[in-house]
């Protein structure tokens, strides 16, 4: 098990040098002069060549390359043109809020999705698992920054019973960093009326979000289901007198989590990129938000920075479900 | 005496897209206590319906319409689910057919063994007892069932465990509930023939040691008569004929029984006529087709230990012959056949077909070398695309390896169906029409679509019945002597080896234990391994050959 988890920890190491290579390629393809964007209209000949020899853009790209990698490793990402700060100081204090994000969206996609595919599956072609394809549909249908403007109208307009964006209320003294993600971070401060309005605040983003994610994990563990549970071993727990409860729940519901945890992982990378979406309809001020401002002000760095981001946390969450897999299926543990 | 089990003119009807199918019509079997019982027929016979009826799992959408099914007393024929939790698994249980898939994967055998005896403690009344006392129950268990070391076998997972294996702690399972009555269905079908002696013993002695009554279903009909006194043959839904087994062994009085007795390969009869027809082809064409010098095979898993599947293997082939290849699962076989037509790589060694090797060989001769050499696969149902007809897929090869026009592959696939005696309307069917005897016609008729000079036939008898089996075993070496073909035979059934095979090699654990005429090998085996196969294959051969 030890040295699967370190072969996996390796492979994760290759993927992110991939990832970088492949950030670097896409910013030397996109058209325009970085210098002369970075020096401004009215910027002479002079200033822009002075910069493009300060940023190193009058290297050899193989050259460029080397020296582009060897900041990563140093974990520098540059600065921003538009807050000239560090981007990676910048990233890191943005990111919190969007795996807070992404964390609820994914408890919520999972907490509901998981059990109604169960249930579907156990009464297929049953009035619930009518209902439940008919909001699974929708779900991957729907597009979110629409469903998003609707429950805004609905909850926070209509019936003013949540707030309609933002992460807290400007009021509101935010709980003192530790974890970064508010939900924790005040609970950990004792402070539970900020636990509250953050709560408040973070749940409609989060349905958004977590939607087209509860739908696809709920259609693929309800067809897991159907198949384990027309399995032989099945029909061996009946006939040794198992009760029906715990074949469901416990003997089928584990093999059937092998596949769903793969689009669990493949999800989470997913709602990273969507929350540029939602994070924009919402104000929500996470990375996804960060990136598009950044884009829209032609600032480059911090948009590969957030690239580079996101691309990490993706490979994290699926190394964890390569691992949850081998936990799960001693078959794949030997290896 | 009451009967412990009545079964009353039952039928049932399985609810389909195009109406109901009368699976079950009119079943009338009485079984009482200390029996053993067992219940013959084909696949598609019912036997399996009929039994898991018995014990409330039979198929979702199936309707009783008349009869009634009685358990001590107690009618169960529409039993709700609550009740049967007292019945399920305790006082009727059941071992199955396939002890890999009848086991869950990814929970420990301990802990599957364990949950059924909480399971019991909970229907019983009695309260659950602490995760301890289980486990000692448990390990009595995997002792009662002949297993080694039950301690350690407790927290081990079924896929670390052999076959045999897997099936002893299916019956330790079985028998968590001290049951009345133990179901087999299939038990030894899916195993090998020396595993197969040990569990059918095993049954016999806890029938003894338990005061088990046993039902036992089977379409094997040796098996069947090493354990059970009584038998019933199935046919169609119907019970056709039941009896003492001796009886109908020796004076079977059914049409069906009769011709499912003949069909049964016996183990003990040189085959004659086939030997002496061999004998008669060989001068005609001398030499060697196929040749394996040295072949090796090594598998490394992930965590770099080698495995050898075939280990420095030499033989060859003759020109004509039919060439047995035996030994039991994981000795090799499959791997051996399919390195043969290059389908696996070899890790070193030389394949000689021909006069030529063709280890070397690779992309367009490769292929052009490939229609001289053809497979036929073990399973039938899944050898063919269900989604393409039978006409497709018997013109595959020709669209693959010739340039013929349409027209000619569809009269060349007529043609094909006419060899190997199937109707020419079948070109239009989908696989799913067709019985496991008619699609593995299909299959060697693909196979022999190119005319290749080799035929390499993977187990290709066993996932039939006993009655099909026969007709594919003539049919195929009627073909041998129309087409002047040459067939490399794998096959764990002796019977049918000895019945085939002009010459035979033995393997175990990816080497050759003993080669020769096929005759010899049976008549006169020089290593223990070949006697002890030949005597486990003949236990149940003899058993389904009782004469007295």
């Amino acid at each position: 098990m030890l040295t699967f988890a370190f072969r996996k920890i390796l492979t994760l190491l290759g993927t992110m040098i991939g990832i970088a290579a492949l950030t670097f390629v896409i910013t030397n393809i996109a058209p325009g002069d970085p210098a002369r964007l970075v020096a401004g209209p009215n910027a002479t000949e002079d200033m822009v060549a002075t910069i493009r020899s300060e940023y190193g853009l009058d290297k050899s790209l193989p050259e460029q390359f080397i020296v582009y990698m060897g900041d990563l490793v140093r974990g520098d990402l540059g600065t921003s043109i538009v807050t000239t700060r560090p981007v990676l100081e910048e990233v890191m204090r943005y990111a919190p809020a969007t795996l807070e994000l992404v964390f609820v969206a994914m408890f919520l996609g999972i907490v509901i999705g998981v059990p109604l595919g169960m249930l579907s599956a156990v009464y297929k072609d049953g009035p619930l698992d009518q209902v439940t394809r008919i909001f699974s549909i929708s779900g991957v249908a729907l597009p979110a920054f629409w469903f998003g403007i609707i429950l805004q109208l609905m909850f926070a307009v209509d019936l003013e019973w949540l707030p309609v964006s933002g992460r807290l209320p400007l009021v509101t003294r935010p709980p003192e960093f530790v974890t970064g993600l508010l939900l924790v971070d005040s609970l950990i401060a004792g402070k539970f009326s900020t636990f509250w309005v953050s709560l408040q605040h973070i749940i409609l983003p989060a349905i958004v979000l977590s939607f087209p994610c509860l739908a696809s994990i709920l259609r693929v563990n309800r067809a897991e289901m159907i198949e384990v549970l027309q399995s032989d071993y099945i029909v061996a727990a009946r006939a040794h007198g198992i009760s029906s409860f715990r074949i469901v729940a416990l003997y089928a519901l584990k093999n059937a989590m092998l596949p769903t945890l793969a689009m669990i992982g493949l999800r989470f990378g997913w709602m990273l990129g969507s929350t540029v979406l939602v994070e924009t309809v919402f104000d929500w001020p996470g990375i996804g938000l960060y990136a598009v401002s950044s884009a829209l002000s032609s600032d480059f760095k911090p948009v590969v920075g957030v690239t580079l981001m996101i691309g990490f946390f993706f490979i994290v969450a699926n190394t964890l479900v390569d691992l949850a897999y081998a936990w799960i299926d001693p078959r794949l543990r030997k290896a | 005496m009451t009967a412990l089990l009545d079964i009353k003119n039952y039928r049932l009807d399985i609810g389909t897209f195009d109406g109901p199918v009368h699976v079950l019509k009119g079943i009338n079997l009485t079984v009482n206590r200390g029996d053993t019982v067992g219940i013959v027929g084909e696949s598609g016979s019912g036997k399996t319906v009929l039994v898991r009826s018995v014990l409330g799992i039979g198929p979702r959408n199936a309707k009783v319409v008349e009869g009634s099914i009685s358990f001590d007393g107690q009618d169960i024929t529409n039993l709700p689910e609550k009740d049967w939790t007292k019945i399920r698994g305790i006082r009727i249980s059941m071992i199955f057919q396939d002890p890999m898939t009848y086991l869950n994967p990814l929970f420990t055998v301990g802990r599957q063994i364990s949950d059924v005896i909480a399971a019991h403690e909970k229907a019983a009344g009695t309260g659950v007892s602490s995760k301890a006392a289980r486990r000692t129950r448990t390990e009595d268990l995997l002792d009662q069932v002949g297993l080694p070391n039950p301690s350690m076998l407790f927290s081990q997972y079924p896929h670390q465990l052999s076959g045999g294996m897997r099936q002893r702690i299916l019956i330790a399972m079985a028998l968590a509930g001290k049951p009345d009555i133990l179901i087999a269905d299939e038990p030894t079908t899916a195993l090998d023939v020396t595993v197969q002696a040990q569990v059918l013993d095993l049954i016999n002695s806890l029938v003894e040691k338990l005061n088990l009554t046993v039902i036992m279903i089977s379409h094997d009909i040796g098996a069947i008569a090493t354990v059970a006194k009584r038998c019933a043959v199935m046919y169609k839904g119907e019970i056709v004929e039941q009896g003492m087994t001796q009886d109908i062994l020796n004076r079977p009085q059914h049409e069906y029984t009769q011709r499912l007795l003949a069909a049964v390969p016996d183990i003990d009869i040189a085959p004659e006529k086939v030997a002496a027809e061999a004998t008669a082809a060989k001068p005609s064409k001398p030499g060697h087709l196929l040749e394996a010098i040295d072949l090796k095979k090594v598998y490394r898993s992930q965590s770099g230990a080698d495995f050898t599947a075939v280990n420095s293997l030499s033989l060859s082939v003759k020109t004509g012959e039919i060439f047995g290849v035996v030994g039991e699962s994981g000795s090799g076989k499959s791997t051996l056949a399919r390195m043969l037509m290059r389908l696996i790589e070899p890790t070193s060694g030389d394949i000689i077909f021909d006069g030529q090797n063709i280890s070397g060989l690779s992309g367009e001769p490769l292929r052009k070398m490939r229609r001289h050499m053809q497979f036929v696969f073990q399973n039938p149902h899944s050898a063919l695309n269900g989604r393409h007809t039978i006409g497709d897929a018997i013109g595959e090869p020709l669209r693959i390896q010739t340039n013929m026009s349409r027209r000619d592959i569809e009269a060349r696939a007529e043609a094909l169906l006419d060899i190997v005696q199937l109707p020419k309307m079948f070109k239009y069917r989908y696989p799913h029409e067709l019985s496991g005897g008619q699609k593995q016609r299909v299959c060697i008729a693909r196979a022999i679509a190119l005319n290749p000079r080799l035929l390499i036939l993977d187990e290709p008898t066993s996932a039939l019945d006993i009655s099909v089996q026969a007709q594919v075993l003539d049919f195929l070496q009627e073909l041998r002597s129309e087409l002047n073909l040459t067939y490399v035979f794998i096959s764990h059934n002796l019977a049918v080896i000895r019945q085939i095979c002009d010459r035979t090699i033995v393997m175990k654990r990816g080497e050759i234990v003993e080669q020769g005429d096929t005759e010899q090998i049976f008549m006169a085996p020089r290593e223990d391994y070949t006697k002890a196969l030949i005597e486990s294959g003949r236990k149940t051969s003899q058993a389904a050959n009782l004469q007295v």
